[in-house]
């Protein structure tokens, strides 16, 4: 049996598709969320170092990380939709940006929080910390350029150049503590290098991890609903389902 | 010339202009584009001279003093090849340890001491809980000893 | 192709002279307000010199973005030039070019007067002019992607700001980075080699980048 993808390509059959997925989502999300913070505050030890406020660790990495991911993610479908003219892609990457923007903000604030009380500063201009506030930046860029726009089309591509211009920061912020001497602390876990964190620490951290993906899934299935009901408002399926026919 | 060659040559001369700065790049990696400086870029006198810079590495086991009224303190930062003193006054941040990383900004007088305006603490990126941390300790002790041996 | 567009454009700008001389006069005014705001202690003045300087060709170069496509746009000779069968790249390029001559090249000559009043030495005062020298055609390149894309919009300049200067943040970097290692008597080749990095890599893409933002705002 094979699946038509090209069939969820379509606004409205993916309009529904998204619709049966969040709840899903959305239970997994809380699920994780809660074992996540449990292991966080309740099983992983104490730090040798750092006492307990390394814990910040269990939504700062998780949210700096979602934050680099989801920019990738977003270039990714604004490039296919400036490449191949599919509408839904360039309504997802629209549909990611506030939530990656969310996760940079929050990395960074989680980051000040954590650094005040470890390194003695909120804030110091090393690579890392300014190479990802110049990603908060780029994200803010990315919403306010689209939103200055009234055609959609015109919005989905000059948004897709702009976030494709972007990408070269994303390799930049992640391999920054490797290249230069900075304040932050080199990478604890990685594809090539066995973790440099104690089990407990590290399941909590990537539980953490998996629950800001699934809340990610939820935020950008629903924002792309709105957006795809917004924009095929004069269609017939969508003044079908407002006379509740559909659904 | 052909549309045809002129594409060409305008591909030729873009890749020819990325391998450029990669090149480029790769140089001005080999040379201090730096947060701070090690003790031993110090002791070559790599760093600025009447300017404030940074100066990381580990704080030398046993150099920490508290002087006079108590909040002026005096150590040594070392990347075990070369040592700096230094003084400060003010807070230390609470990962401030011996034995544990450190960047200090300040500059270095002509002592040759370097008089710090902030501390901050560099950690590293192992998390552990104590026990673990204590094992490892002794594991590297016993290794050590038995090297001697 | 590109030399045609070059000279049309700075024959243009030396028809509009006043466009051209109030960038400079916004450079050096706002350059010259910072030791009114922060004090004459000349010691204060020359270790921020090299960030003001920076900071306000930023600026200025980012505020005449708004000229390069937009009085073709409104006069129609932009949609010409994009029926017409000439590489819309080599054409931007052209504009990039003309723009930078135009606001680029005054910034670079007056900085080092403007150094002066910081009470720079002179070796950093050449450092200065020749970091600015190789920054300001990567500020005029990475800017025409963004005022391609911000084309006839409304808020055009607000928006322009922000699009551009996250993207501007490595050259100024860079550029200070160099003034500051050479007056602490550090080596500053490599701030260069990373200024002439910038300048390779959006030479390449930039044209490209902007051509298609420009087909964008203008289908």
């Amino acid at each position: 049996m094979t699946i038509n993808w090209f069939k969820y390509a379509s606004p409205a059959s993916f309009y529904f598709l998204a619709g049966r997925m969040v709840p899903y989502f959305a239970t997994l999300a809380i699920i994780f969320l809660v074992v996540g913070l449990y292991i966080g505050f309740f099983v992983a030890p104490t730090d040798f170092q750092q006492g307990e406020a390394y814990r910040i660790i269990f939504i700062h990495v998780p949210a700096a990380w979602m934050s680099m991911f989801l920019y990738v993610i977003m270039a990714f479908w604004a490039g296919v939709g400036l490449a191949f003219n599919t509408r839904l892609s360039s309504m997802v990457a629209s549909a990611i940006a506030p939530t990656g923007a969310m996760f940079a903000f929050l990395a960074l604030w989680t980051g000040a929080w954590w650094g005040k009380p470890m390194w003695g500063t909120w804030w110091v201009w090393d690579a890392r910390l300014t190479s990802e506030l110049i990603l908060f930046f780029l994200y803010i860029g990315f919403m306010s350029l689209q939103a200055a726009i009234d055609d959609p089309k015109r919005a989905d591509k000059a948004g897709a150049v702009i976030a494709l211009v972007g990408v070269v920061n994303v390799p930049i912020i992640y391999f920054s503590v490797q290249w230069w001497n900075t304040l932050h602390q080199g990478a604890s876990v990685s594809l090539v290098q066995s973790p440099k964190m104690a089990t407990a620490m590290l399941s909590g951290m990537l539980i953490m991890t998996l629950a800001a993906w699934m809340y990610s899934i939820v935020m950008i299935l629903t924002r792309t609903r709105l957006i795809i009901l917004e924009r095929e408002r004069h269609t017939a399926w969508v003044s079908e389902l407002k006379e509740g026919v559909l659904e | 010339m052909k549309p045809r060659h002129k594409k060409m040559a305008v591909i030729a001369l873009s890749v020819s202009a990325l391998a450029v700065s990669v090149v480029l790049v790769l140089n001005a990696f080999q040379s201090n584009l730096v947060f701070f400086f090690s003790p031993s870029q110090v002791a070559a006198k790599e760093a600025p001279i009447g300017k404030s810079f940074r100066v990381g590495g580990l704080v030398e086991e046993g150099s920490l003093k508290r002087v006079g009224d108590g909040t002026t303190m005096k150590f040594a930062i070392t990347d075990t090849a070369e040592v700096i003193k230094v003084v400060y006054t003010g807070i230390l941040p609470d990962l401030f340890k011996e034995g544990k990383g450190v960047v200090a900004q300040g500059k270095i007088a002509d002592d040759g001491v370097f008089y710090a305006d902030e501390v901050l603490a560099k950690h590293d990126e192992n998390y552990m809980p104590p026990e673990a941390a204590a094992a490892l300790e002794q594991a590297a002790k016993a290794q050590k000893t038995s090297f001697t041996q | 192709m590109i030399w045609w567009i070059v000279k049309r454009d700075l024959l243009l700008a030396m028809r509009r002279r006043s466009d051209v001389l109030t960038t400079l006069f916004f450079f050096i005014i706002v350059v010259s307000l910072f030791p009114l705001g922060v004090g004459p202690e000349p010691n204060i003045l020359r270790t921020m010199a090299s960030g003001v300087v920076w900071v306000a060709a930023l600026l200025a170069s980012m505020l005449s973005l708004g000229r390069m496509f937009s009085s073709d746009y409104a006069d129609g000779t932009l949609e010409q030039m994009l029926l017409s069968p000439v590489s819309l790249a080599a054409l931007v390029t052209g504009k990039a070019i003309s723009h930078w001559l135009v606001t680029g090249i005054p910034l670079v000559l007056m900085a080092p007067i403007l150094g002066i009043q910081y009470d720079l030495p002179g070796d950093a005062l050449l450092v200065l002019t020749l970091s600015l020298l190789l920054g300001t055609p990567v500020l005029s390149l990475i800017g025409a992607i963004g005022a391609a894309l911000t084309l006839g919009l409304r808020g055009g300049g607000v928006l322009v700001s922000i699009l551009v200067l996250p993207l501007y943040i490595p050259v100024l970097i860079f550029g200070t980075g160099a003034v500051e290692a050479s007056s602490a008597g550090m080596e500053f080749g490599a701030h260069f080699s990373i200024l002439g990095a910038f300048l390779l890599v959006s030479i390449v893409f930039s044209p490209w980048a902007t051509a298609a933002s420009l087909r964008i705002s203008m289908s």
